[in-house]
């Protein structure tokens, strides 16, 4: 076999494959940005420090929230942990169970999520918790080597043009009996290094195709699933309320576990729009869940709807801030935060809960 | 670290540069000894330590074997590899499975025990080097081979970092000879071996990871009844990613071995082609079957001693073969049915002493089919993790669940299956009679060039999470 010339050719060839596609994803607007994947979640997590000012919570948290403003303002960088479609409850307890820290917790509560008992929302932190507790040597080499790629090829996404995302774009008639879980919503965001996300320019385009798929993605995502076929449906509800039921109290255990080391913690809900209002009411409505959380943990809350000039934005896709508005939300949000971090608990809390009617 | 990943690239190409740039054959032992403890240490760098010292144990005992005049004192320094070894291996991954069942016995006793928590961690790959250094110590006992003077050899055998953690097994008497004159770099070998990596990481990181596991994800992590069209398709799916995954390991080692000059014996030989199980284990991870064989089907007396026995000594290999694999019960039951069907196929070939008709080409795809069939069942205990869970997927196969199954899988993803398992399959039956190594050698270069970019690039647009490698968990 004529190797030297085959090996010319096998490189060549897949050097001319790979540079056409890299020049086709820079055609349909991707360009070079670090996948926000378990490695850099876990790297940010490793930089908590006893006394750090730490962001939990979800793909609200991780959009809205700017990481140089809070800086800025709150004297302190703070590490951004919120996973976009998770309950932020597990990355809770691994700070209270964190025997070390006693720093500042700013947790974004949607309470569908928060609450969620299991599924996705729940996976998606302990995965990237796994992936910080059982972070080897090797992993975060290949990390540190993968910065460069990521920071220079607009092909290196795995959220969206990774074989198996490109896959998924396949469809195909599905049977009468497959119950089709919902749709992620498309690739709309980016991060840094720092993992401060924004939102990409075509999804705040109002009308553009981007934010109509996005926005009418999240309806079925804050639908219920319909319960198991294998067990009764009250005994799956009656399961499910159990388990959230229990959430309360862990909730409650794990805030006075921070709190007792000299920690703090502020819950923040963050804007919502469109009929995703009435939808996450539906599912978890306020008074039960944000109103009891709030209650039961007696800890400053900082809820949009009490502050005209936090529910002052129009959100594209109903659940998130445009990157150049979340800089100004971040902005109008720092005073509050300031507040509730400066003043004592309780009067930080009866300045800033405000459990009166809810309104979208 | 494990092949499909970036760090490997880097680590691979650092290793090969430096190892032959260097004129000294001991300096260039030396650089591969290094490397192969850097990378174990990527894992867990305290799991180095019981590398040295099950090394350490074997180098030893094999001196003091063949230094010994007394056979009881080359049966004492025999003993001492064995129980160290397997002492060693029987603690971290049979101490967990062997409290919980001494916990239940007692329980079924009426007596309530409480086992410490050990949370043990099994270092990755110790099955592995275990079995090897056991065979050292064996060979040098059966005065197969004589000892290796040198421990940083003997080191490196144990610890050569292609094959260290999921195989070949290879043995002693194959590798240390490679050892004593250094190889020249040879470019078709080189070519040759970094084709093989590619086959192998393309096999793991697009067939096995990319197309199948998500579907065998699905079936078998589902806690209801399934659709009978699913279960077969997460089974058929499983069957696929193990071959997939464990085959594209030891290519990928075995080409990465060719890189460095070292040659290892093929692990598959296109095992979902076999007619029957003699074959499949003749196909399927060759350097444990053939383990097996030497180590403990012979010296239990294999056939030599009547049916009866031969009967006994088969289940009994198969049994063990099984708990190699993990510590549960499924993997036990796996390793009888494997045990079974090797009696069962013993016994038809004495009745029907391979008859004319036996030979042509339909039945011998019916025989081939039934094989597959009969692997793929075996797979599900293999798989499931619990009997809960093997049970109903076996009930879901064959149509005996008492409500209707819930369809979990797509269309996509049920095509994706049907295609790589009729590919799989098609493959494997052309290819049974013939290498990878002919086939290749008779394709054109163009043909060559086309598939080997097309797998480059197709491992480049996977952008792989780097999943592990099944086999690292035994």
């Amino acid at each position: 076999m004529p190797w030297r010339a085959v090996l010319t050719a096998t490189a060549l060839l897949t050097f001319a494959a790979t540079a056409g596609w890299e020049l086709a994803a820079r055609a349909q607007g991707y360009g070079p940005s670090p996948d926000d994947n378990a490695d850099l979640w876990a790297e940010q997590r490793a930089k908590v420090r006893p006394d750090s000012l730490v962001l939990v919570g979800t793909s609200r948290m991780l959009f809205n929230a700017d990481l140089d403003v809070l800086e800025q303002a709150l004297g302190r960088r703070p590490i951004q942990l919120a996973l976009a479609g998770s309950s932020p409850f597990p990355i809770l307890e691994n700070l209270a169970q964190d025997e070390s820290f006693r720093g500042t917790v700013i947790l974004d509560i949607v309470p569908a999520m928060f609450l969620a008992p299991g599924g996705p929302p729940m996976e998606v932190s302990q995965k990237a918790l796994a992936r910080y507790r059982e972070w080897t040597p090797a992993q975060r080499w290949s990390h540190a080597i993968g910065k460069p790629l990521d920071a220079g090829l607009a092909f290196i996404n795995q959220d969206d043009l990774a074989l198996p995302k490109l896959l998924e774009r396949i469809q195909l008639p599905e049977r009468a009996a497959f119950k089709s879980p919902p749709k992620l919503p498309p690739y709309f965001f980016a991060v840094d290094g720092d993992r401060r996300g924004r939102m990409v320019p075509e999804a705040a385009v109002i009308g553009s195709p981007l934010q109509q798929r996005v926005a009418h993605g999240w309806l079925p995502l804050f639908s219920p699933p319909p319960p198991p076929s294998f067990i009764p449906a009250e005994q799956f509800m009656a399961m499910m309320g159990q388990a959230i039921e229990a959430r309360f109290g862990q909730t409650a255990r794990l805030i006075a576990d921070i709190r007792a080391r000299g920690g703090k913690v502020v819950f923040v809900r963050m804007p919502v729009q469109g009929p995703l209002v009435e939808r996450e009411e539906m599912l978890a409505p306020l008074a039960a869940t944000w109103h009891r959380l709030v209650r039961e943990n007696a800890v400053p809350a900082i809820n949009f709807t009490d502050h005209a000039e936090l529910s002052a934005f129009t959100l594209p896709e109903w659940s998130h801030l445009s990157a150049p508005d979340s800089v100004e939300f971040t902005k109008r949000l720092a005073p509050h935060l300031q507040r509730a971090l400066s003043h004592g608990d309780a009067t930080a809390t009866a300045n800033l809960v405000m459990p009166g009617p809810v309104s979208g | 670290m494990i092949f499909n990943s970036l760090t490997f690239v880097v680590f691979f190409a650092a290793v090969l540069a430096a190892y032959w740039a260097i004129p000294s054959w001991g300096a260039r032992k030396n650089i591969l000894l290094g490397a192969s403890y850097l990378f174990y240490a990527a894992w867990n760098p305290p799991f180095v330590l019981l590398l040295v010292l099950s090394t350490l144990i074997d180098h030893v005992a094999g001196a003091r074997m063949a230094a010994a005049t007394r056979p009881a004192a080359r049966k004492a320094w025999l003993a001492f590899s064995l129980v160290a070894n397997l002492g060693m291996l029987g603690y971290f991954k049979y101490g967990t499975f062997v409290l919980e069942n001494f916990q239940a016995l007692l329980a079924l006793a009426g007596i309530t025990y409480v086992p410490p928590q050990m949370n043990i961690v099994l270092p990755v790959g110790i099955s592995f080097y275990t079995f090897q250094t056991l065979s050292y110590s064996l060979d040098i006992y059966r005065g197969q081979m004589a000892p290796v003077r040198s421990f940083r050899d003997f080191a490196l055998y144990v610890t050569f970092f292609p094959q260290l953690v999921a195989g070949p097994i290879v043995r002693a008497v194959d590798f240390l000879p490679q050892m004593v004159n250094a190889p020249r770099p040879q470019a078709g070998r080189m070519a040759w071996g970094l084709f093989l990596m590619t086959l192998g990481l393309f096999q793991k990181a697009v067939l096995a990871d990319t197309l199948l596991s998500g579907a065998a994800d699905s079936v078998f992590g589902f806690r209801g009844p399934l659709a009978g069209l699913d279960a077969w398709t997460g089974v058929l799916a499983f069957s696929g990613q193990i071959f997939f995954d464990f085959a594209g390991y030891s290519t990928c080692a075995i080409g990465a071995s060719l890189c460095l000059g070292f040659s290892l014996g093929d692990n598959f030989r296109f095992p979902y082609a076999a007619v029957g199980f003699s074959d499949f284990w003749r196909r399927w991870h060759l350097s444990l079957s053939t383990f097996l064989r030497d180590y403990l089907y012979i010296p239990l007396g294999g056939n030599r001693s009547g049916a009866a026995r031969m009967v006994i000594n088969l289940v009994i290999v198969m049994l063990l073969g099984g708990l190699w694999h993990g510590a549960a019960w499924t993997f036990v039951v796996w390793g009888l049915i494997h045990g079974l069907m090797l009696v069962l196929e013993r016994g038809l070939r004495h009745l029907f002493k391979d008859a004319a008709w036996t030979q042509t080409l339909g039945v011998q795809l019916l025989l081939g089919l039934a094989t597959y069939v009969v692997v793929c069942i075996a797979w599900v205990f293999f798989r499931a993790g619990n009997f809960g869970t093997a049970l109903g997927l076996l009930a879901a196969m064959t149509g005996n669940l008492p409500i209707a199954g819930e369809a979990i899988l797509s269309t996509r993803q049920i095509a994706q299956v049907a295609l790589v398992t009729v590919g799989l399959l098609g493959a494997h039956w052309l290819l049974r009679h013939t290498t990878l190594e002919a086939v290749v050698a008779r394709s054109p270069r163009w043909v060559l060039s086309g598939v080997w970019s097309l797998m480059l690039f197709t491992l480049i647009l996977n952008q792989g999470n780097g999943n592990a490698f099944i086999y690292f968990q035994f």
